[in-house]
Formats: C-alpha cells, sequence, structure tokens
C-alpha cells in the first residue's frame, strides 16, 4: 500500500471534481469522459491500496469497455432532453470547485511541512504483485469457486437474453 | 500527515453520495446509469479499503469487489439494452417518459 498524502490529496480532488462533472455537464458525451476519468482514478486509488489486479480490471473494464459501450448508446440513441438543473448548478459547481482546490492546496502544503520526504520514490515503488496474483488465484478458483461459476453463469444468461430480445423483437416487427 | 482508513472511507462515501443525487436529480437515462456506476465505484472503494487495512490476510474484500465490478458490467449492458428498446419507443431519453413497461 502506497501511504502518500499527495497522491491521495491529488486524485481525492480529481475524483470528486469529474464525478461532479459528470452529473451537471451540459453534453452527455462530455459526462462520459468525465466518468472515464472518475473511472480511471478509481484504479488509481485500487492500484494505491495494495489491490493491482483490481486496478487492473477496473481499467480496462470501467475505463475502455464500458464507456464503449455508453458511447455506442449515445450514437444509437441521442440527446432531446433538456437537463433542467444544469442553470441551478452552473453558479453552485465553480464556486464548491474552488473551494475544494482551495482546501487540496492548503491540506497539500500541510502534508509538505509535517512529512517533508513525501516524494520518495522508493515507497512508491513497493508493490507485491506476485504475492496478489497468486492470492487472487486461490481465491477465485479454490475458496469463491461457486461464486465465480455463479458470475459466470449469470454473464452467459445476460448474453442469451440479450440475444433472444433481440430476435423476439425482430420477429414481431416482421408481423 | 499519515492517511488512515477513514480518507478512503470518507472518498467512497462522498462517491457514492454523488451518485446517489445524480441518480435522484437527473433527468438524463444515460446519466442516470453513470451515477449508478459512480455508486458501485464508492462502494468498491469501501471494500478495498476494508480488505487493505483490516482483513490483509485473507483477500476477501478484493475478491468480493472483483464480483461487483462483474456484476456491474453486466447491468450497464442490460439497462443499456432496455434503455435502447425503450428509446426506440418513446422516442426520448428522459427518464419521466420511460413510466410504463
Amino acid at each position: 500500500m502506497i501511504d502518500n498524502p499527495v497522491i491521495f490529496y491529488l486524485s481525492s480532488a480529481f475524483i470528486i471534481v469529474f464525478a461532479l462533472l459528470c452529473l451537471f455537464a451540459k453534453n452527455v458525451v462530455y459526462s462520459l469522459l468525465s466518468s472515464v476519468v472518475v473511472f480511471f482514478f478509481g484504479a488509481l486509488f485500487f492500484y494505491v491500496l495494495g489491490s493491482e489486479y483490481n486496478a487492473i480490471i477496473q481499467a480496462a473494464i470501467y475505463g475502455f469497455a464500458v464507456p464503449v459501450l455508453i458511447g455506442l448508446s449515445i450514437m444509437f440513441g441521442g440527446e432531446k432532453t433538456k437537463n433542467k438543473t444544469k442553470r441551478t448548478f452552473a453558479f453552485y459547481l465553480p464556486l464548491f470547485a474552488g473551494i475544494f482546490i482551495l482546501a487540496f492546496v492548503y491540506l497539500t502544503m500541510m502534508s509538505l511541512v509535517i512529512m517533508p520526504d513525501t516524494f520518495r520514490a522508493s515507497e512508491v515503488l513497493q508493490v507485491n504483485a506476485f504475492d496478489t496474483i497468486r492470492t487472487f488465484a486461490r481465491a477465485l478458483f479454490i475458496d469463491y469457486v461457486w461464486a465465480f461459476e455463479l458470475v459466470s453463469l449469470l454473464l452467459t444468461i445476460v448474453i442469451a437474453g440479450i440475444g433472444m430480445l433481440r430476435v423476439h423483437k425482430k420477429g414481431r416487427s416482421r408481423v | 500527515m499519515e492517511i488512515t482508513m477513514y480518507h478512503y472511507l470518507s472518498i467512497g462515501l462522498l462517491l457514492f453520495l454523488i451518485g446517489l443525487l445524480g441518480s435522484v436529480i437527473v433527468k438524463n437515462v444515460i446519466k442516470v446509469l453513470i451515477s449508478i456506476e459512480i455508486m458501485l465505484l464508492g462502494v468498491n472503494i469501501n471494500f478495498i479499503t476494508f480488505a487493505a487495512f483490516c482483513d490483509n490476510m485473507k483477500f476477501d474484500g478484493y475478491v468480493i469487489s472483483l464480483f461487483y465490478v462483474g456484476l456491474g458490467a453486466v447491468e450497464l449492458a442490460v439497462a443499456l439494452y432496455l434503455f435502447y428498446l425503450m428509446y426506440q419507443k418513446k422516442e426520448s431519453d428522459c427518464i419521466e417518459r420511460f413510466n410504463e413497461l
């Protein structure tokens, strides 16, 4: 686990600001891009907490696959609805972002004063990837094998269900 | 300044509250789905925080978080397909118009 206040406060500031942007962005595509940033910073949190495997899965699924799915649905859908809440938050969002940035700068300066050797590279490079992957393999294929199989079955059912919905809809539209 | 477990739990709680706020007040279906994913991210951060600070030997929180990622992706795929079907019927992405199956 990486115990670095600068990394923590910086990534916290980014993840909160981009999560708020994700909700109150004018365009839904900007909201999607902000969500990609949020998911990548979530992966960074997982890495900082010592779980590299979860970080890779998070970055691969939520950083790449899920935005592609949402982007495709935006392409098929379109944007006709105007967001009624954006005018209210157009004033408050920069205000709260400014307060948060000031608090972040203050906490960063305080952490540098209290702990001057914050930027030690040796601390950042300490990872335990081999132990983590071995433990994950043991947990997935021995300890939690039934849960793993259940999730796999659920994925298969979802794929088959979506395919059947599609076939059913095609048949109904022909009639 | 030492980063404790409560710092990470606070971030997880903040993300969960932001996602909850978005899923309640936002009218766009895509944004509601993204808000639900942000809520899931907050829950995952809590799981991994507890696993890192309290259960460093068995990695249970890590594995449960992994299952949550898989289930979240499944939920999103199903929800997006339902949105696609509803959009074809209603010609709108406002969640208030999706009031019937």
